[in-house]
This record gives C-alpha cells, structure tokens and sequence, in this order.
C-alpha cells in the first residue's frame, strides 16, 4: 500500500474562528498560518484550549472557519465563506477517543471509506484495500470481531487503519495517543511515526504532550491563545525557544531575570544574575542595560563539590533531591534565595548526584543558556 | 435532517398544543362546546360559575389534595422502602423482591383497582374474611376515603419504585463511607449525608407521582362512588357523562382542567428545579458505582415480614380475588364448601367465546402499537435534531416543550383530546374513532423524547464526525452509524409505550365509543353494574386474568425477542469469543424514564456539546 507521492501540500493561511458562546463571540483561532510539505509530519503543540484542535477540525471541515483560506494541493478547503464538507475534502481522520463504531466489526469499521460515497470502490477491491490497510496495523487476524472486542491501543490502530483506507492526501490525528497506557503511548507513537514515513503520507498531529511532539515529528508549530508563537524542527525549538511560553511549555527550564550589564561584538553578553556575573551568548538588539530573562536546561546545569576555574560558577546549597529512576533532579539555593533546578541522567545518576544540605558549586556552561526578552 | 426534525416537531406541537388550546378556549367560551354553537361567545362565565359554587370548588382542591397528596406520599415511602431495601442492604431475596415489586407495573391499572375491589369486598372479599379470624372486629371499608387513598398508593408503588431505584444506585458510595470514617453513624449518615444528597432526586419523583396520581381516573372510578365525588379525575368525568336529561357541563369542565393544568404546570416547575439542583449537588459520579449495603442484622426478620404483607396486599390477595371472582357466579366468600359446590370455569369460556372480546383486543393492540410507533418515530427525529443542534432560545422551548408531556394528567390530555375531536368533528370526522385513540395515546410522546434525547447524547459526535471524514455524506452518516446506535433504545421505549397502551383506561374512558372501545374499557364495561346489559363480573374477572396473562405475554415476548435478536448478532459478529459486548435491553420501565440520573446527564453532555461548537 503506497500513497501517490508529491501529493498532500496542505497550506493553512490566516485562519480564524470564534465561538459564539451565551451571544458573545469568543475567538478561538487567531490568524493561523502554517504549511506542510508533502509527506512530513507536522505537530501543532499546546496547552489545552490554544486553539489547535480547533486549528485541526477546521482542516478536517469539521468546523466552519470565519476567515483564512486552507487549501490542499492547490485546492481551496475553505475560506471565511465557502466551505468543503468534509465527505469531499480527501482526508483522513483519527480521533481522540478513536471514535470506532461499537456496532460494527473491525472489518466493517475499515471498509466503511471505501463503501460511501467519495470513496466508493467496488466491492471486490474495496475489500482488498480494507485488508491491506488492517494488515498495515497488524489486525487482519482480527477483521471479524466486534471492533468493541479490541483493546485500547487496538482500537487505536483500527482508527489509523480506517483513517488511511481509502488513501487520503492529509492525515489528521487529534491527540490519538492520549487515552493510551504511558508504555502503550511509547510503542503506539514509533509505530505511527514509522508508518508515517514508509507511506509517505503528509501528516498533520495535534498534541499537548511535548515529547510526542518532538519526538514524532519533522516540523513543530508551538500555540497559544490563538496563535502559533514558533514554528520549528524540533531540536531548535528545543535549544532556541523563541519566548518564555515556548522555553517553559516544551520541557522543563531555569528562568532567571538579569540585567545584561556588558556585551561584545559576537553575539556573547555578560548579565547580572543571582548577584553575580555570567557570560552567555544573546541575541543581537538587546542593548546594554536591558532587562532579559536568561534561560537554561536542568540537564545543562553541571554541580562540582569544589569551586572550578570555569566562568559562570556561583556557590549553592542543596535544598531538595528528588530520585525519579533514571534521573535525579536535585533544586539547589543560591546565596540570594533564587534557586536553580539542575538534573542528573543516566544509570549512574544516583551516585553522581549532591545530597540535602550539601553546600555545591553550580556551574552554568555560557553554550547552555539562552537570553530571552524580560 | 432538518426538514425531518421539522415534521417531528410539528406532529410534537399539533399534538400537545391543540387539545390544550381547545380546552383553554372552551373554558372561556360559554358553558357548550365553544363553536358552533349559537350562545358560545368569550366570556368568564365558566370560571365565575366555578367561584359561585365555592364550597364545591374547595371541596374539590381540599379532597384531591388529601387524596392525590396522601397516596403520594405513600406510594413515595412505600417505593422508598422497597428500593432501599433491595439495593442498600443485605437482605435475601432481593432480587426476586425487585422482580415482585415491578410485576404489578404490566397489570393494567384498572384491572388492579378491580382486584381490589374484590379483595375487599365487605361480604365476600378475602382480606376481610382473613381480618374476622383475628380478634377484634376489624372490617376494612373499601369505600371510605382512607381506604381509597390506600388503594391508589399500592396501584401507582412501581411507578416510583422504579425511578427510585437508580438514583439509589447510581450514588456514590464513597461520600457515604467517608462520612462513616468522619465519625457519623449509620442514621447519622442518612440523615446529614444521604437525604440531603437525594431529596432534589426524591422531589423530582414525588412530582411525577403526583401528577400521574392526579390523572388516573381508575381508583376514583371504581372505589369513588361514596367519599369521592370530589376528587378531580371523576369530577371530570362526571360533569361530561352527564345522566339522562342533563346536559353535559364542557365549559365548566373545562374551567376545571385549566386550575389543574396551572397546578402541575407549578408541580413540573418544581420538577425541572429539583433536577436541576441534582447537577449541582453531583451526587451521581461516573465511576464507583458501588453503592455501600448496610448489614440488616436483627431487622432481617422484621423487614422479610413488611415485604411479605406487601406483597401479599399487592399482588396474591387481589389475583386470588380475581380468580376466585372469575370461577364464582355471584359474589360470595371463599370456603371450602363454596369451592366444591359453586365453583365452575365456563366465565373462561364464555370469555373466549365472545366475538367482541377479540374485536376489542384486536383494536387495543392496533391502538397501541400505531401510537408507540408514531410518538417513537417523531420524538426520536425531534431528539436528535434538538440534540445535536446548538442551544438557542427555540430549541430550548421546543425541548421544554416536547417534555412537558409528563405534567399533563391523563384525565385532562383524554378530555382535552375528547373536546378536540368534538370540535373539529363537522369537519375531520374523527371522534369516537380508533383514530382519535390512536392520536390521543401518542400524547405521551415525552417518554420516548427523553429517551430519544439522552441516547443522542450517549453517541459521541465523534462517532458520526469520523463517518463525514471517511467520505460519507450526512445522511448516510445517519443510516449508517446514529440509526443503527438509536435502535436499542428506540425500541425499549416501543415496548414500554404498548405496554402503557395497552393497560391504558383514563383515555379511552373519555374518547371510546362501543365501536371503538380497547380491551381495558370494555372490562369495565362488564364490571360496572351501570353498564345493565353487559354486566357480568365473573366474565369481567375472568377477562381481566386473561387480559393480564396477555399483558405479560406480549411486554415480556416483545422484549424476549429484542434481546433475543441482539444476542443473534451479537454472536454472529463473535465467531470465537463467546463474550458479548451487546448492551442487555433495558427493563419494562414505567412513566418518564426522566430520571435524575438522565436529566443530569443531560445536562452534563449538553454542556460539553456547547462547550465543543
């Protein structure tokens, strides 16, 4: 089963829709702008109520939009006024609670795109294709039970299966994984990532769990209230957030005011945080004297029992030590009562890590930290 | 859809809203039929004549309020007691109480009046001869107002009974165990944290007990003729079957139809803020269904021997009563001698012999079936569209309208409709048709709404979304999935609708004529000494044993048969695992499954659906 290459180019141009709620209009998608090449997977990742499932169900023509134009392949989805019903827009669909139809058999649930009206196949080939695509998600031994007889992440993998069926340009997962065991969500999120790309099918997952994201995906765009705040391969939005929600929202991070106090032409700067002075790379415009906010991983933050000759070190005690199995999270007060979150991975973890009340030296390499607008 | 959903509604609207506005009209039009008639014109006449005769008025509000209220209040302790018992204690046999205690429900409530009727004959009834073997010279009254009022409770106990039971186990056990683990004791608990959890629940039942108490004219009919003239249902009756030389007193009788329509108009007012109130006290939970039994220890014997006497008041007494009545050419008491030399079976033959036994069979089960089936196919179009539409201020009404149903007594819905039929008579002749019962039976469209609107919202929109975007257009969206997914509940409330059709007497009481008369009214027609010609209360018992048996037949066969087929497929689609995911079809339930548990869940579900457009 092969999906027809060059196909899937979804472009969202400002989009926006608002809600009407009690009479008032709520706006829920605020100019969203976003494309997807052929055969990537994109990932629209926020916290709850940021508009990307709405984003989503208006590309599915779930919803009307009231503004903006969405196209696939160059065909216009819909714009603020006309819209393509979904039965005629060539996509396929996953949902959050998979949405499988309890009154059917597993068989029946995959072939259903391929008996209605846009998809409509003779019976013989539709049957062929249903197979195929139940034996994509390994359930062809299952085609005759009743789709309620399956397990969660089976029925998971009958909604990829039923989603793919009749071979749509786009698919569209809504938090698929969501409902799914932590262990189950792991296996369940390498196998879609592989069938994703053995197909070559364009993609397009919303989430709010951002290791799905960054995992999952070539390309993520970061919302909220409305808006895409950055779009990014995952690694940069990783190391680079753009802002504070993003630094905050993907992963955890140490966010410390300072004031820059110093800078040179390369692009370093050196800003006053926690009392002391600490050299890290900064974005060119900010002058001398601004309020920032420095950023840093607790990954990134290295602890030493004696003082380095190292910049960027200030002393600390350790205040709390947190065992999580393979990491070891430990919070650590500097001298001016800030404190800083520092983590330790790896199977030696525990015995590399500091102990409450021990008085530490952390150091902060000036590559780990990002300075981002107060 | 849409143009569907239209017609539903409409076919909802003409039937409710023109009887209503018949009877309004008529009230302020005179003391005849308001058209077409020389003297009718608007006037206050009616209602004037009803403030002249005060002392009959007060009489009328005074003995239906004792009469209606005390058999609520009850029937009420009576449900509460029996569901308590079965779902919150350890005590035996519970099961087969609960099955004991819904039994009556498939009687037909007039042959339940009859049976005790009999059973408490002052000469001949069984309970009485049981009273004289005790001491003291105890003999109950069947006509006296108490015993009346007593009467009308045990008829209507399952109604409440079986909207009681889910809300007792739909509780959360948890609260009440962690007001035991705070220190309180059992009555403590019931007191401080059950009562007060279930009393909006327990209003809303009270209500509807109320009101279908109010509009049953069977007890009133039967046990009335002394102490209770003044009683609503069979004042109403009595001002339109006017004696010979009268004539019958529409416009004053429909005065009186329009102060009982304001009083359970506040009644449903009352029941829509107790469910209401019930969403917020959130005493239902999704999980934990597990409500906590308490240990009966030394009160087993004593609460084993209540259930017994009820029982025995219920359901043993009045069938042996029955029976004895149908094997007796006269009524005489039960002894050994009489049941050696006086008994014989012919009243069974004579019964089955008699042509117009199985014409007016034939029409009940043509009644009932066409008006289950038009309320069914109507209320559940009009559902799912006003469920899956957004909330505005016309859904709502419609919805509060399609509701309303329930607060609408069945004497005033069978003499509205009477009225109706009369009226547009010169120029759609239906009155006195099976037409006009089949029409005015589908008045109790709201069962099948409410069912219709919760099991919309019981399927996920996802589950017709995922069939748009497979390809499929709305309309086979619908065929496909929601059809399908209705059906279950489509056709439990079928079921429950015939059933209720075919027990029905207080509609058919008002609109029947010989030609047109169901099973249940012409039983009464042999049981009623009035009725000259056709008396005959041996065949009138024994027409109502065989009227039961059939009750029973079919509501039970029907059901039989429905899960029957459901378990057909469900094994056809289970090749290998004989585990069966088919949800089992809900009981024979009684009334307006507008239970607490529904409304609730409709108010939750409305939300999320708002909430998600």
């Amino acid at each position: 089963m092969t999906h027809a290459s060059g196909g899937g180019r979804l472009v969202v141009d400002g989009l926006e829709k608002q809600y009407l709620l009690d009479g008032a209009e709520i706006p829920v998608v605020k100019g969203v702008t976003f494309t997807i090449e052929p055969g990537t997977f994109t990932s629209l990742l926020g916290p709850s109520g940021c508009g990307k499932t709405t984003t989503l169900r208006c590309v599915a023509g779930l919803e009307n939009s009231n503004g903006g134009v969405i196209s696939l392949d160059g065909k216009v989805l819909s714009t603020g006024s006309r819209h393509v019903p979904p039965d005629k827009r060539d996509v396929g669909m996953v949902f959050q609670n998979y949405a499988i139809w309890p009154h059917m058999t597993v068989f029946a649930n995959a072939v259903f795109p391929l008996q209605v009206s846009e998809g409509k196949l003779p019976k013989k080939e539709a049957k062929k294709r249903a197979m195929e695509a139940l034996e994509l998600v390994q359930l062809d031994g299952f085609a005759h039970r009743p789709a309620t007889a399956l397990s969660g992440g089976q029925q998971q993998r009958l909604a990829l299966a039923r989603a793919l069926a009749h071979r749509p340009r786009l698919l569209l997962l809504d938090e698929p994984l969501s409902n799914l065991d932590a262990k189950l969500r792991d296996t369940m999120r390498n196998e879609l990532r592989s069938l994703q790309q053995r197909l070559g099918i364009t993609a397009l997952y919303v989430t709010h769990d951002q290791s799905e994201a960054l995992s999952m995906s070539d390309r993520v765009a970061v919302m909220n209230q409305g808006r895409i705040v950055q779009e990014a391969a995952p690694r940069d939005l990783y190391y680079q957030p753009a802002d504070r929600f993003v630094a905050d929202f993907v992963g955890r991070v140490n966010m410390i005011p300072a004031v820059v106090r110093d800078r040179d032409g390369d692009g370093d700067a050196v800003v006053e945080a926690f009392g002391t002075r600490l050299i890290t790379p900064c974005p060119s415009g900010v002058a001398k004297g601004t309020d920032v906010t420095v950023t840093f991983r607790p990954e990134s933050v290295r602890w030493h029992e004696a003082e380095p000759d190292r910049p960027n070190v200030v002393p600390a005690r350790v205040v709390r030590v947190e065992f999580l199995g393979e990491i070891v999270e430990y919070e650590a007060e500097i001298l001016n009562g800030q404190s800083v979150v520092g983590s330790i991975v790896g199977r030696g973890a525990p015995l590399n890590s500091p102990a409450t009340g021990d008085a530490i030296f952390i150091e902060l390499t000036p590559k780990a930290c990002r300075v981002l607008a107060a | 859809m849409k143009i569907a959903t239209i017609i539903a509604g409409a076919v909802i609207f003409l039937l409710l809203a023109i009887p209503l506005a018949v009877q309004v009209i008529t009230a302020f039009r005179g003391p005849f039929l308001p058209f077409g008639v020389s003297s009718a014109k608007w006037s206050a006449e009616n209602f004037v004549t009803l403030w002249e005769l005060r002392e009959d008025f007060w009489a009328v509000i005074g003995s239906t309020a004792a009469f209606v209220g005390g058999s609520t209040v009850l029937s009420l302790a009576m449900a509460f007691g029996l569901a308590w018992v079965t779902v919150r204690t350890d005590a035996p046999l519970r099961r087969v109480i609960s099955v004991l205690v819904v039994v009556p429900f498939i009687i037909p409530p007039i042959v339940k009046a009859q049976a005790y009727l009999l059973m408490l004959s002052p000469e001949s009834g069984v309970l009485n001869q049981l009273l004289r073997l005790l001491p003291g010279d105890l003999v109950i009254d069947p006509y006296s107002f108490v015993t009346m009022t007593f009467i009308q409770a045990l008829t209507n106990v399952t109604f409440p009974f079986l909207m009681i039971v889910p809300i007792l186990t739909s509780m959360d056990g948890s609260l009440e165990e962690s007001a035991r683990v705070s220190g309180a004791s059992w009555p403590q608990t019931l007191r401080r944290v059950t009562l007060p959890m279930l009393w909006p629940g327990l209003l809303g039942v009270a209500v509807l007990t109320f009101i279908l108490g109010l509009g049953s004219l069977e007890v009133p009919l039967l046990f009335g003729q002394e102490s209770g003239q003044s009683i609503f249902a069979l004042k109403l009756w009595n001002l339109i079957s006017a004696g010979a030389g009268e004539l019958p007193q529409y416009g004053l009788a429909a005065a009186w139809g329009c102060v009982f329509l304001v009083i359970t108009t506040i009644a449903f007012v009352v029941y829509l803020r107790a469910t209401r109130n019930a969403e917020r006290r959130a005493s239902i939970s999704g999980k934990g269904f597990r409500p906590t039994v308490m240990k009966l220890g030394g009160w087993r014997i004593p609460v084993m021997i209540l259930i017994f006497v009820f029982v025995l008041l219920t359901a043993i007494l009045p069938l042996f009563a029955l029976f004895w009545s149908a094997i007796t050419p006269y009524p005489i008491a039960f002894s050994f001698t009489a049941l050696v030399e006086q008994t014989q079976f012919g009243s069974f033959g004579a019964v089955l012999g008699d042509p117009e036994f199985w014409a007016s069979l034939g029409r009940t089960l043509i009644i009932a079936g066409a008006s289950a089936t038009i309320a069914c196919v109507a209320a559940t179009v009009l559902a799912y569209g006003i469920a899956r539409t957004r909330r505005t201020g016309w859904t709502k009404a419609m919805d509060l309208f399609a509701s309303s149903s329930v607060a609408i007594p069945a004497v005033i819905a069978g003499f509205a409709m009477f009225l109706t039929f009369m009226v547009i008579n010169p120029v759609i002749p239906l009155a006195g048709t099976i037409a006009a019962l089949v029409i005015a039976y589908s008045y109790r469209v709201s069962i099948a709404y409410r069912a219709g609107y919760s099991a919309t919202l019981q399927i996920r929109m996802e589950l017709e979304e995922a069939a748009l975007v497979s390809g499929a257009s709305p309309l086979e969206g619908f065929r496909r999935i929601v059809a399908p997914l209705l059906m279950p509940t489509v056709f439990a409330v079928w079921i429950q609708m015939f059933v209720l059709g075919t027990n029905e007497f207080t509609l058919p009481a008002f609109l029947a004529t010989p030609e047109s008369r169901p099973l249940s009214v012409y039983m009464y027609a042999m049981i009623s000494p009035r009725s000259a010609q056709l008396y005959a209360p041996d065949q009138g018992a024994a027409m109502a044993l065989i009227f039961t048996l059939l009750v029973f037949a079919i509501g039970y066969g029907l059901q039989w048969a429905v899960s029957l087929g459901a378990i057909g497929r469900a094994k056809r689609r289970t090749p290998l695992l004989g585990v069966s995911s088919t949800p089992v079809v809900p009981p024979v339930v009684p009334g307006a499954p507008d239970t607490r548990a529904v409304a609730a869940q409709d108010l939750r579900d409305q939300r999320e659906l708002t909430a998600k457009r």
